[in-house]
């Protein structure tokens, strides 16, 4: 028979992986946004709003479990992990968002976006989001280490793209305000693909009980 | 290093044919909480019994392997049961006072152990029920019967009466599981309070109490020792599955 608490568990990883498809999605269109078209801002808010509520009902869920059941050992270690992961996701959300956002205002983008290969930074960030969403729910150690080498290639690649972009501005004062814009954009991918490896992290301690956060990969 | 008070050598025990502790080692570190868990007829409430020859008393029995408290093996034929139980206290999971007065249920195992001097008795009596902190709210009625105290204080007075007999090691099984969550935290405070100056061993049902008071933590299951360790690994990253699964409610 399955208990009342195994159901409050199955239902928070349900809601878990329900507000990680939708930062998911979110950051999907923020490459659609940056790399082809303007994207439906109606669409856009909604999603938002969905994952906020979902962030919220994450921790109303923690809160009762943690309250009512006193879990300890891998069912502590869950209910910590699903706190701090649905904070990386509602965090990846809003990243996507501002992209999107910004890259409406990006004038003549296609040229320093291939310039920069930025096409590809944004397909790994894309990708980097998935695998985080697949780890939590495969809790698979292979694909643990595919996020932080994953990370840290589009880590390299940022930094790479920034220079080159404040190079091309530096001798085309005509690129400046693109560029900027360019360069946050670029500084969210990062931040976004920095939550998935926050995620990894959160999903390694869930499954070996050891915190491996501030260590580098 | 740890500094072991009670060392345990495959101990078994026998109730005729059953062999209800099978070949437990283990070590009891001085001045620590330990806390042994398990399901209902583990053996952990048996294993508690062993360490003051308790079991000695049910017809049947049959003891083997080293029970070595300080070094000595109890269960040694040169060895006497009395001392042994001076040494080691006890408090039951129902408290029982003796129905005489408070100060006459603190000062009793005193005066069996030859303490006569009046002054002497009235300052253990003191002594040990500010220890087991109920001083304050006897103090002024000391002559009325110990059966007119809430379950609480008995159980506290139980406890008074256990260190009145300076005992190194106090054994205590499930004291608080007939308790108010009030009278709970009090018995778990002094369990921290008193492990300063004593080895105990306690049993609970209670999960989140052996969590709280123990500094170690042994799981027991169907007469083996599953797993030993320090309290805070046990609850949150366990070796063994089944105390894994014991501790989060799945077992079985």
């Amino acid at each position: 028979m399955i208990s009342h608490f195994e159901i409050e568990l199955e239902k928070l990883k349900n809601v878990i992986i329900k507000i990680g498809s939708l930062a998911e999605s979110q950051v999907g269109e923020s490459v659609k946004a940056l790399l082809s078209e303007p994207i439906e801002g109606k669409e856009v808010k909604k999603t938002e709003d969905k994952i906020d509520k979902l962030d919220v009902k994450i921790d109303e869920i923690c809160q009762s479990i943690l309250a009512l059941q006193q879990p300890v050992a891998s069912d502590l270690r869950f209910i910590m992990a699903a706190m701090q992961i649905s904070n990386e996701i509602e965090r990846i959300g809003d990243l996507a968002i501002s992209n999107i956002n910004r890259s409406k205002h990006i004038k003549d983008k296609h040229d320093l976006i291939a310039k920069f290969e930025i096409g590809n930074l944004s397909k790994q960030a894309e990708e980097i989001t998935k695998k985080s969403n697949e780890c939590f729910l495969t809790r698979d150690e292979g694909t643990i280490g595919e996020i932080f080498i994953l990370n840290n290639f589009i880590k390299k690649a940022s930094d790479a793209a920034i220079e080159g972009i404040i190079l091309e501005m530096k001798s085309h004062s005509k690129t400046v305000v693109s560029g900027t814009n360019l360069v946050i954009v670029i500084k969210h991918l990062e931040r976004i693909s920095e939550h998935c490896a926050n995620i990894a992290e959160y999903v390694h301690f869930m499954i070996n009980a050891k915190i491996i956060k501030h260590e580098k990969f | 290093m740890k500094d072991i008070k009670i060392e345990v050598k495959d101990l078994c025990l026998y109730y005729g044919e059953k062999k209800a502790l099978k070949e437990i080692s283990l070590e009891i570190p001085r001045n620590k909480v330990t806390a042994l868990i398990g399901p209902s007829g583990c053996g952990k409430s048996t294993f508690l019994r062993c360490i003051n020859r308790m079991n000695d008393l049910i017809p049947d029995v049959k003891i083997t392997g080293q029970m070595l408290v300080e070094g000595v093996d109890i269960y040694d034929k040169n060895v006497d049961v009395v001392n042994i139980r001076k040494k080691i206290g006890m408090v039951f999971q129902k408290s029982n006072p003796f129905p005489k007065s408070i100060y006459e249920n603190v000062a009793y195992g005193p005066k069996i152990n030859g303490i006569k001097d009046k002054t002497q008795l009235d300052e253990i009596v003191e002594t040990s029920l500010r220890q087991a902190a109920i001083w304050e709210e006897v103090k002024d009625r000391l002559g009325d019967s110990a059966m007119g105290l809430s379950g609480g204080q008995q159980q506290r007075l139980c406890i008074a009466r256990t260190l009145a007999v300076s005992p190194d090691i106090i054994l205590m099984d499930e004291p608080a599981s007939a308790l108010d969550p009030i009278s709970t935290s009090k018995i778990e405070e002094l369990v921290q309070e008193l492990k300063e100056q004593y080895t105990i061993i306690i049993v609970t049902h209670n999960m989140q109490q052996a969590a709280r008071t123990s500094d170690y933590t042994a799981f027991f299951y169907l007469g083996e020792l599953i797993e030993i360790g320090k309290t805070n690994g046990i609850f949150t990253k366990p070796e063994q599955k089944q105390t894994e699964d014991y501790i989060t409610g799945r077992f079985g």
